[in-house]
């Protein structure tokens, strides 16, 4: 129980205390001296988490939430804490998380007064991105990320900041649990605000798939599998329909569609399959496309014949797949190559 | 090979040799390994990703769960990394085994008629056990799967919660909206608590304390009190009777006199049916029951000098092993995953073995035991007199079937047959005209050779009816036009995709069906399941076209 003589510090307060020990961790003294500070930025942060959440007897405060909050605009504080991040001990930087999580759902009306700040202060979400590179707060900073993702201004900073692209390498690095959480804000990115996205992908089509074809291709089977999920996702997601024709329309991406068809993970040839499937279907196959499709007609027919066939409880999936297998058995040359064909009297 | 500098785990497979086989399951195994360069044995769960049907964000989520503890009474988490197809999580070892492995051993070996623990080992592991969940509750966690299953010990003695499958996260994750998985059903139904059965109200870390209360009853008498029945049944008695209690699944009514009155008070606070009743973990830590706990070289005197013959057993509870990972009551293990089918044969299996997975238990099954969500199962049941007359009948269409209107929420009055369904919904009126007109218009489709099978109807075009859900959730009649020789099912399903009307995800499966029905002449009607599925709060139901669309010729179809 909490002594009537220990008052509790201002907000005021608990940010220059927060400030000044932070300075010292960052600083990096000697042992003892860095233990102390260390200490005291863990308390602080708990004092600042129970102020913002309240504790059980006593709950939060409007007038402390809303100073406390100026005082971390004005002193620069969460970019200070994304920072030294990686200098915080293991439970502070949950705290951290937890602190800058409830600061951005913060509403004033209908304004979001922490967005507004970010925004303006997009620092703090570079640091974040980059905050993949290091092991011990890579999935800390993910958590904020994620949550930077729900608001579409913070989105499109992101979207659009040379930072994006480090993503593509954060999503492959070895340890299965940051690339999986880097994965995971990436998909967020491009498919949590569709108009969004759609804008983005079609403006920088060659960029962004150049990029994500490396992903398609790599050693690790957990990033190809997902990178091809989402390629799926993204593809037949109505709002992406001019990347989308744009991407069927490209026989390289056909070939190795096809390629995948045939990988030994069933997993992936199912998600192979998911995307295969759009270009079979497009009602206006440009004429690359159709010449691929129309030479391995009588293959692609017998393989699909025996795709996965003991998927008989997916109905999609089988009649999808009987779908494709009519369509591909009544492919017929472009008319116009059908009239040349006729016209050279079938030299050729 | 030094440590590295940085205290950090290796990611290399070579760098881990792999020891005895500690747990097995269909698409996973848990192995102890030698970590070479740092000299330090470990458990390795090795997943097969190809074969178990848990996808990479549900073992992400489980992972990240994992890694944001670090507690003395939770099972370390050191790292992950991909080998091939497997995932494999590299965790503190435990080679003392579970509470239910000590548990079983000793029922096995002995007459522990009148209780399998005594009251200071149970006081001393459940004290560690509430200081791991005392924890996990500040982390903003939620375990939800207390059981001595998950209650590890470390060879010295040591107690660890374990576990991390179905254990969720409440303060920092406020989109868990966006979960499926919170919205199903996690956890065992011995150790369920009331709340997280009923569904209606969500649930909180009091859930926990029931499960705790649950397991202290399991280390007492060796089984959870309802324990010889079919989970449907454990959640009606749960539901249904005064909380359970040490006498409840006793022979005869002193069989369990020895424990104290102390202790049957703590279980019984813990076992109060409302939440708010429970204690914390914290205020538990207080409780006189928990005098009696002593340490942890008690419990490696008392409990693992026992352990010689569990050691021998060939596969026995380990480290993090996921809830999905079951031990069946004949010691042998089981993997079952969170898409289980219910009718499936490994899920008939389960619930004849007294066990049940995630998510195998559908809100239906719960309506037979009266349990849960009342308006909706009524609709549903409703959905079912109706249907016949929708199946039976295609070419007149009521304008929404009854459970419909209700989610729809349309006035059900005035609403009578003959008022097309062009009222049923505001966005219909306005996408029933932009569909056919889209569809009418277009005859760009070069289509040189029609396909052949439209036989009599060819040339005349075909007028459809395709129901569906929109992304609100209402149900929609899409009316356009199909001319054979000019549309192809891929155009017109591109343009109802692109006109919004169906999801992208759905453009294929609605094309294959649209040919199906233009192939047919007999096909008046067809119903399919939709890739795009049906929303977070609903359980899929061809009657009431949740997850699922119907086409149909409407009434001036190829007949005309």
């Amino acid at each position: 129980m909490p002594l009537f003589g220990t008052k509790t510090k201002s907000p005021q307060d608990l940010v220059k205390s927060l400030k000044d020990s932070l300075g010292q961790v960052a600083k990096e003294k000697g042992e003892k001296e860095a233990k102390k500070a260390s200490e005291d930025v863990c308390k602080t942060l708990q004092s600042i988490k129970n102020m913002l959440y309240g504790t059980p007897e006593q709950e939060p405060q409007t007038e402390h939430v809303s100073q406390l909050a100026m005082e971390m605009y004005q002193s620069n504080m969460l970019l200070h804490l994304v920072q030294n991040l990686g200098k915080i001990e293991f439970e502070g930087r949950k705290d951290v998380v937890v602190i800058f999580n409830n600061l951005l759902r913060r509403q004033i009306g209908t304004r979001s007064p922490t967005v507004e700040y970010i925004c303006m202060k997009s620092d703090i979400l570079m640091e974040l991105i980059r905050g993949y590179e290091t092991h011990e707060i890579a999935l800390n900073c993910g958590m904020m990320l994620r949550e930077c993702c729900r608001y579409e201004a913070l989105a499109k900073i992101m979207l659009y900041c040379p930072e994006f692209y480090k993503f593509f390498t954060y999503v492959e690095v070895s340890t299965f649990d940051i690339a999986s959480d880097a994965f995971s804000t990436f998909k967020e990115l491009i498919t949590k605000h569709r108009a969004l996205s759609a804008e983005f992908l079609e403006q920088n089509y060659d960029k962004f798939f150049t990029h994500y074809q490396q992903l398609l291709y790599s050693e690790n089977y957990v990033t190809r599998r997902q990178a091809l999920k989402l390629l799926g996702e993204l593809l037949l997601d109505r709002h992406n329909f001019q990347t989308m024709t744009r991407y069927i329309s490209s026989p390289d991406n056909l070939k190795l569609m096809m390629i995948m068809l045939r990988e030994k993970s069933r997993n992936i040839q199912f998600e192979a399959f998911h995307v295969f499937k759009v270009f079979v279907a497009n009602p206006n196959k440009p004429k690359a496309i159709l010449d691929i499709l129309l030479r391995n007609k009588e293959k692609l027919v017998e393989f699909l014949t025996k795709f996965h066939t003991d998927r008989s409880e997916d109905e999609q999936f089988n009649d999808e797949k009987a779908y494709l297998i009519k369509q591909i058995k009544e492919l017929r040359p472009a008319a116009q190559d059908a009239a040349d064909l006729k016209a050279e009297g079938g030299t050729s | 090979m030094a440590v590295p500098a940085d205290n950090s785990w290796p990611l290399k497979r070579e760098d881990y040799e792999l020891q005895d086989v500690i747990g097995a399951g269909a698409t996973a195994v848990v192995q102890a390994a030698l970590c070479v360069p740092r000299n330090e044995r470990v458990a390795i769960k090795r997943i097969n990703l190809e074969k178990c049907n848990t996808t990479v964000e549900e073992l992400l989520k489980e992972i990240q769960a994992m890694s944001q503890c670090k507690h003395e009474n939770v099972v370390g988490y050191y790292t992950s990394f991909v080998v091939k197809e497997e995932l494999w999580v590299i965790m503190k070892l435990c080679s003392g085994g579970s509470m239910l492995d000590i548990i079983k051993a000793r029922m096995r070996s002995g007459n522990y008629k009148s209780g399998v623990l005594d009251e200071p080992a149970i006081a001393t592991v459940l004290k560690e056990v509430l200081k791991g969940l005392e924890y996990f509750h500040n982390n903003g966690q939620i375990h939800r799967d207390i059981k001595a299953g998950n209650i590890l010990l470390g060879d010295d003695g040591n107690v660890y919660v374990a576990d991390f499958g179905v254990s969720a996260w409440l303060a920092t994750g406020k989109d868990m909206t966006r979960d499926s998985v919170r919205h199903t059903f996690v956890g065992t139904p011995c150790w369920m608590a009331p709340e997280v059965m009923e569904q209606v109200t969500g649930y909180d870390f009091k859930a926990d304390i029931w499960s705790f209360g649950i397991t202290a009853i399991e280390l007492a008498t060796g089984t959870a009190p309802y324990h010889k029945y079919p989970p449907m049944k454990v959640l009606m008695l749960t539901l249904q009777n005064e909380p359970p209690s040490l006498d409840t699944s006793a022979e005869d009514k002193d069989q369990y006199k020895g424990y104290s009155k102390i202790c049957r008070k703590m279980i019984n606070e813990c076992l109060k049916k409302d939440p708010e009743k429970r204690p914390t973990a914290k205020q538990l830590l207080k409780h006189e029951f928990f005098k009696k706990a002593k340490d942890h070289e008690y419990l490696k005197k008392t409990l693992l000098a026992e352990g010689i013959s569990l050691k021998a057993q060939k596969v026995k509870r380990v480290p993090g092993s996921s809830g999905r990972l079951h031990k069946t009551q004949d010691g042998g293990w089981e993997w079952s995953d969170d898409e289980m089918d219910e009718n499936s044969q490994e899920a008939k299996e389960a619930v004849r073995m007294g066990r049940v997975s995630p998510c195998c238990l559908e809100q239906r099954s719960l309506q037979k035991v009266q349990v849960c969500c009342a308006s909706r199962e009524t609709r549903c049941t409703e959905s079912h007199d109706e249907s016949p007359r929708i199946k039976n009948a295609p070419s007149e269409f009521p304008p929404v079937a009854p459970n419909v209107q209700a989610d729809a929420d349309t006035p059900a009055e005035g609403a009578g047959p003959s008022a097309a369904a062009d009222t049923l919904a505001p966005p219909t009126s306005t996408t029933t005209s932009t569909a056919p007109a889209v569809t009418g218009e277009k005859s760009k489709t070069p289509s040189p050779e029609p396909p052949q099978a439209i036989g009599d109807a060819q040339g005349k075009s075909i007028n459809l009816v395709l129901r569906l859900r929109n992304e609100k959730r209402e149900l929609n009649d899409i009316r356009f036009d199909f001319k054979p020789g000019h549309d192809t099912p891929d155009s017109v399903s591109r343009e109802l995709v692109e006109a919004g009307l169906v999801s992208g995800r759905d453009m294929i499966v609605v094309a294959a069906n649209l040919q199906k029905v233009v192939d047919n002449a007999d096909c008046k009607a067809i119903t399919f399941a939709l890739n795009s599925g049906c929303g977070p709060n609903e359980a899929a139901d061809d009657k009431g076209l949740i997850g699922f669309a119907q086409l149909s010729l409407s009434e001036e179809g190829k007949s005309s």
